[in-house]
């Protein structure tokens, strides 16, 4: 009986345009257009940084010598004219009219402090607000350093290992999929979570406050089935939806990776395929299921309380953020899955997650994490039942 | 056969409640003390002005809600310890009853007729005798809000009657209705009848109930201040019409 309403109430709700798009719709297009979007306007924005001609004023002793040792870069580093000024404050008052672009500042003295050999201290002056001129100045920087310690070097005559007698490198341990895990992992359980709540909320109120506001509610409670059945029965679409919505998440996530090649670097592309197994994946819904079990069982007890759609929605809307805001955990680095977080929820599923996209997780906290949500989603089907069972909250 | 005796129904005021209705008291009696039986192949009536208990008291003989004391029988079946044994004996339908919009009228039978538990050839034959006798078969794959109000009606209807219920609760079944649309629950009414169901129907319009019914309570402020045959209030009125005698019964203090 259960799954006969179960099978009615899914229907009823796929019919439902408006649930449809936040279970389906929604969650499957909102990465492949906010990536794109996002992809398009900061490669259009990089592309036009590198294009864009540069103004450079230069001030100072020696410009001269400065204004070859630019000409001379390549112009494929980008496009540039150089204008020479008297003094640094008419070379800030153009550049904060963006009449020049970057300006370069030379010591006074440079020419003595060649001389002395002494170390020359040459200042950017740049609005670093504006994309691509920091790293214009950083490419020039390189430029003009390696000129200024070949000079000083060949002076001295002197090889450059002489002077660098040691080279420190760092080599990273983590594996591409820990990498991945620590520095995305956050992002997603963090969709999973959203999308399971929001997924949720409109077949949790359609259900059961919109049964009550429509009238309905009155005549499936005079069929002689349990009313936990009836409950039960409604309680699995709400899970189903939050679980489609989540899911529509990841598959909107896999066409933007695999079809619209988002992620162009194959060595990435290679490590999310290698995160992406079946065995991931069941551990993650594993790790859903109880959560989004324990929204259902928020959400519900409201629908049923609520006497209207929007007082409904007035309720649960802001308790999207309450569980949103720990899903946010998993974007700050060092906090990690121990003996406190595993009994935090929301807050253990996400850090899990992570730990599962880094290959960290260690069976006994996985087992923990799910005992603990499935704790909760228990304790939230028995409020549902209670508020279910009270006939004040059933009629209207 | 519905046996109620010694009903009552007392709700729990919450503080908004006790502030909208201008009291200190904790609870409010919603019915008192109501005893009745409606018999088999009559049309049972239960009378009174907007919240008297009406609903109430045929919502509690369809056990949607639990009297505070007392005892109700469905055709022998203690209604109050197996509700569930109950349930399957009822054919319930209210003048407010919602249908669900996205369903059509074929899906919304089949559902009911399930959770009803009807054996799957029984449910057929049933289908087919509703369907033709409510003249459904043109819009039984439309969905329920492209309906107009009168084929809605006979969805519902159809819906209560599925499962063959032999006793029937109707709530102000004809309030909001147009008078072509509630003659098809008049007719339903009387057929019930016909084929000696229980009737009972719940009203505050006086010319229905004399149209149908054979015996008649009528209630005021939850308490019972009149039960008997029509035709005995009919004979034994002291005021000019029906509609005066009801009037007169109510505001009477003691009936």
């Amino acid at each position: 009986m259960i799954y006969r309403i179960f099978r009615k109430e899914l229907l009823d709700t796929l019919r439902d345009r408006r649930t449809l798009m936040t279970m389906v719709v929604i969650p499957i297009l909102v990465f492949p257009i906010t990536l794109n979007i996002f992809m398009e306007i900061s490669s259009s924005f990089q592309e036009s940084a590198g294009d864009k001609t540069m103004k450079i004023g230069i001030v100072g002793d020696n410009t001269r010598n400065y204004t070859k040792q630019l000409e001379a870069i390549p112009a494929s580093v980008g496009p540039k004219t150089i204008e020479v000024f008297k003094d640094s404050l008419t070379l800030r008052k153009a550049i904060e009219k963006d009449q020049i672009q970057l300006g370069l500042i030379i010591p006074a003295n440079e020419k003595q402090l060649v001389a002395q050999q002494q170390t020359i201290a040459l200042n950017w002056l740049l609005d670093a607000s504006e994309v691509g001129r920091s790293e214009r100045a950083e490419l020039y920087s390189s430029s003009l350093k390696a000129n200024a310690e070949a000079k000083r070097l060949q002076a001295l005559k002197l090889r450059p290992e002489q002077i660098r007698p040691v080279i420190i490198n760092t080599i990273n341990c983590a594996s591409d999929k820990k990498m991945v895990g620590q520095l995305a992992g956050g992002f997603l359980p963090y969709i999973f979570i959203a999308f399971g709540f929001i997924g949720c909320m409109y077949p949790a109120i359609d259900l059961f406050t919109g049964e009550k506001e429509r009238g309905t509610i009155e005549t499936l409670l005079t069929v002689p089935v349990l009313r936990w059945k009836i409950l039960f029965g409604k309680m699995m679409v709400v899970v189903s939806s939050g679980m489609l919505a989540a899911s529509c998440a990841l598959l909107g996530l896999f066409i933007s990776i695999e079809f619209l090649d988002l992620a162009d670097n194959q060595e990435l592309l290679e490590v999310i395929h290698s995160i992406l197994t079946p065995k991931f994946i069941l551990s993650m819904l594993a790790l859903l299921l109880p959560l989004v079990i324990f929204f259902a069982g928020l959400m519900i007890p409201i629908a049923i309380y609520a006497k209207s759609f929007k007082e409904a929605q007035s309720i649960i809307t802001p308790l999207n953020i309450v569980v949103v805001l720990p899903a946010m955990v998993g974007f700050f680095p060092g906090i990690t899955l121990d003996i406190t977080t595993v009994f935090i929820p929301v807050v253990n599923v996400v850090l899990a997650t992570k730990a599962l996209i880094a290959g960290t997780l260690s069976l006994t906290y996985f087992l923990s994490v799910l005992g603990m949500m499935c704790t909760l989603a228990t304790l939230a089907i028995l409020v549902s039942q209670k508020q279910f069972g009270k006939e004040t909250n059933l009629l209207l | 056969m519905i046996t109620v005796q010694d009903l009552h129904k007392t709700f729990s005021l919450t503080k908004q409640q006790r502030k909208e209705l201008h009291t200190d008291a904790r609870t409010a009696t919603a019915v008192a003390n109501l005893s009745f039986t409606c018999k088999p192949g009559r049309i049972f009536s239960l009378l009174g002005p907007n919240g008297a208990g009406k609903t109430t008291t045929l919502r509690m003989l369809a056990t949607l809600i639990t009297p505070t004391s007392g005892q109700i029988t469905i055709n022998g079946i203690n209604a109050l310890e197996h509700p569930q044994e109950a349930r399957k004996h009822i054919g319930f339908l209210t003048g407010s009853t919602g249908l669900y919009a996205r369903l059509t009228p074929l899906e919304i039978i089949d559902y009911f007729a399930d959770l009803y538990k009807v054996e799957s050839k029984d449910k057929e034959a049933r289908k087919k005798y509703l369907f033709d006798l409510l003249n459904m078969n043109d819009f039984l794959h439309q969905r329920i809000g492209k309906l107009s109000t009168g084929m809605k009606q006979k969805v519902s209807i159809c819906r209560t009657m599925i499962h063959d219920p032999s006793v029937i609760i109707f709530d102000e079944p004809t309030s909001g209705l147009d008078v072509i649309t509630a003659e098809n629950i008049i007719q339903l009414i009387r057929s019930c009848k016909e084929q000696d169901k229980t009737v009972i129907f719940s009203s505050h319009i006086m010319s229905e109930v004399d149209l149908l019914c054979d015996d008649l309570a009528i209630v005021h402020k939850g308490a019972l201040k009149y039960h008997d045959t029509m035709d005995s209030f009919r004979t034994n009125m002291g005021s000019n019409n029906l509609t005066e005698e009801f009037i007169r019964i109510v505001q009477s203090p003691t009936a």
